[in-house]
């Protein structure tokens, strides 16, 4: 017998990639899946109904129990007719599994205002339109999980996705709050924050981060690797677990920290900028700058480096 | 009137109150030429009100420093480049954009409305936004700039009934961690503040949040009156300053909590422990492993009632 036997889960965006992979180990398990898939392209654009409809089949053929939906999580109408789907066709909700997402990367001072509304609106009103309707049942059958999809392109920054870190970090946020909304009805809300290589990494330049995180490259993660954490998560066992973000890619699974403060300066009283002058250097002290100015830029307080003073 | 900021030009978003009127007062202060821009809005974002910017540009004015007023919203992308414009039409260039405007609508995640949502990210993130895109392209070309925006423990941390305000305010540290990326070799940084002060903001809490906190017997500690130190919103004010200066030049894409006399640099959210096999994990793997290796000295912020049926949760022994 699966460890999700008889729950009923919906996983957004699972027609491909994250998704998929985490729709078919939770029918694998006994879950009673709603497969939801716009269908979109990685910026968003155009529908079809072949993704998610490939991946119940797929379920469905191996014995497994889904069904489709095809609604944009971008909405409260879609997230709620999402939801209804699982009532419809399933008789209750158990878990909710926000994995839908789109790209459009942009350097900050080239985004437009288009390319910061789409990506917000997915990610961030997507969360929310989906969990807003979710957890008002879970509230009431004192029981549910959902859990939430970050990247750390917010967590840590990726240059060229100041849309996507802004609504990946407001996931892990979104998380934080709502476990605190629902704990006391039973719910947990955690994040998953995944590395893998899927069709939205497709154009992404292979990073020095990457490399260093495994010694190998972002290959050797594939999308699937994401699922056994996301559907543990979902599972009885972990009913204590609430408001945490999981980092996990290929074999490796870590829990994160959150951004509370971990270097303090104090004193009783107004700081003087000539204080902190002194002072806050020394609280920074081997902190990197991420992005640091190059040599040849004139930068008002840098000390002249060697390289400067050179004939 | 210090000079450490002689010769630059302000842009600080909210300043007609709490926190943001701080920052104004003391980077004028210094000698920073500074639009104060606030279209007075009540906390909940409703209404419009000239006078808390005007207020705060005589006040600076009477202490010899230089202000303008701005009325704009934050919340579209030609208020964003209005705002921008005005310091670029009185003073001839932008040097630092703080990006303090914000509102709250908090609401418990279950009962929260479209609209509560769909405002509180549109002033927050989309304020950020609008405000940093005008701003970096300027700034990029002149390769030099300062942007200081504003996060929140509510989304840092966890805020019961503020799912709306967290998520943007967790939002806005990843977005200060991009446009850190983004336009660190044009000599500019980026970094953030997650204030504690006791303004009209926390004021309205009680009312909300904090009354739901209450009742849910979720009550958590409220940084902003815990304690005998004080936490005006002045209080945030001289790491903003410290941050605007040459002397900060090298640290971007930071966040700082910041309540009275306290200063912290966030952590980072990388790994605190983490387990690892070679391939694909099973689900009874981790039900073995994630307890004992993972999670073990992670509490739960938000744990159920004793009284409540939970399945997995182990029987409590009978009386």
């Amino acid at each position: 017998m699966g460890m999700l036997e008889g729950k009923v889960i919906v996983v957004t965006g699972s027609g491909r990639g994250i998704g998929r992979g985490v729709a078919e180990l939770a029918a694998e398990e006994g879950a009673k899946v709603v497969v939801n898939d716009a269908g979109v392209a990685v910026d968003g654009s155009g529908s079809d109904r072949a993704p998610a409809d490939e991946v119940v089949e797929a379920i469905r053929s191996r014995g497994g129990t889904a069904v489709a939906n095809h609604d944009s999580v971008a909405s409260m109408a879609g997230g709620e007719s999402i939801i209804q789907t699982a009532l419809d066709s399933f008789g209750r909700l158990d878990c909710l599994i926000n994995v839908a997402g789109i790209l459009r990367d942009r350097m900050i001072f080239n985004m437009t205002e288009q390319e910061w509304d789409d990506v917000i609106a997915v990610h961030l009103k997507g969360h929310f339109a989906c969990t807003k309707a979710a957890a008002v049942l879970m509230r009431q059958q004192r029981y549910g999980r959902i859990i939430n999809f970050s990247s750390i392109s917010g967590l840590w920054g990726n240059a060229g996705q100041a849309n996507y870190g802004a609504a990946k970090s407001g996931t892990a946020g979104f998380t934080r709050v709502v476990a605190r909304d629902l704990g006391r009805y039973g719910v947990t809300c955690n994040c998953i924050v995944p590395r893998a290589l899927t069709r939205m990494t497709g154009d992404l330049p292979k990073g020095p981060s990457q490399e260093r995180v495994v010694g190998r490259g972002i290959e050797a993660w594939p999308p699937d690797h994401v699922a056994p954490m996301t559907c543990y998560l979902a599972t009885d066992q972990a009913w204590n677990i609430t408001g945490q973000v999981f980092l996990v890619y290929g074999g490796t699974v870590a829990v994160l920290a959150h951004p509370l403060p971990q270097r303090t300066i104090f004193k009783q009283g107004m700081w003087a900028t000539d204080e902190l002058i002194e002072m806050v250097p020394q609280m920074m002290e081997g902190i990197a700058n991420p992005a640091p100015p190059p040599e040849d830029i004139d930068v008002p307080g840098r000390p002249k480096s060697q390289a400067q003073a050179a004939p | 009137m210090a000079d450490l900021l002689k010769g630059r030009n302000a842009v600080v978003t909210g300043a007609g109150r709490g926190i943001g009127r701080g920052i104004a007062i003391a980077l004028a202060a210094e000698g920073a030429k500074v639009v104060v821009n606030d279209p007075g809005v009540a906390a909940d974002g409703s209404g419009f009100d000239k006078s808390p910017a005007d207020e705060v540009v005589e006040a600076i004015r009477s202490q010899g420093g230089i202000a303008i007023p701005n009325y704009d919203s934050v919340v579209t992308v030609e208020g964003g480049e209005n705002i921008i414009k005005s310091c670029v039409d009185n003073f001839g260039r932008i040097d630092i954009l703080v990006n303090n405007a914000g509102i709250l609508r908090d609401r418990m995640i279950f009962n929260m409305a479209e609209e509560e949502w769909d405002a509180v990210i549109a002033v927050h993130l989309k304020g950020h936004f609008a405000c940093t895109k005008p701003a970096a392209v300027l700034m990029r070309q002149q390769r030099y700039g300062r942007i200081v925006n504003f996060s929140s423990i509510s989304g840092l941390r966890g805020n019961t009934g503020q799912a709306n305000y967290g998520a943007a305010k967790a939002g806005v540290a990843g977005f200060t961690r991009v446009v850190a990326r983004d336009l660190g070799r044009n000599g500019v940084t980026c970094n953030a503040i997650a204030p504690a002060a006791i303004t009209r903001m926390t004021a309205t809490v009680p009312e909300a949040a904090a009354a739901i906190r209450a009742q849910s017997g979720v009550a958590q500690p409220r940084l902003a009156t815990a304690g005998p130190v004080e936490r005006t919103p002045e209080h945030i004010a001289p790491m903003v300053v410290y941050l605007c200066t040459d002397h900060a030049w090298n640290i971007n894409g930071q966040i700082f909590h910041v309540g009275g006399g306290t200063i912290s640099l966030a952590a980072a959210e990388m790994p605190i422990h983490s387990i690892t096999k070679s391939g694909k994990w099973t689900l009874e793997e981790l039900a073995q492993v994630v307890p004992t290796e993972l999670v073990y000295d992670i509490a739960n912020p938000a744990p159920p009632p004793a009284d409540l049926d939970l399945p997995g949760r182990p029987a409590k022994p009978k009386e």
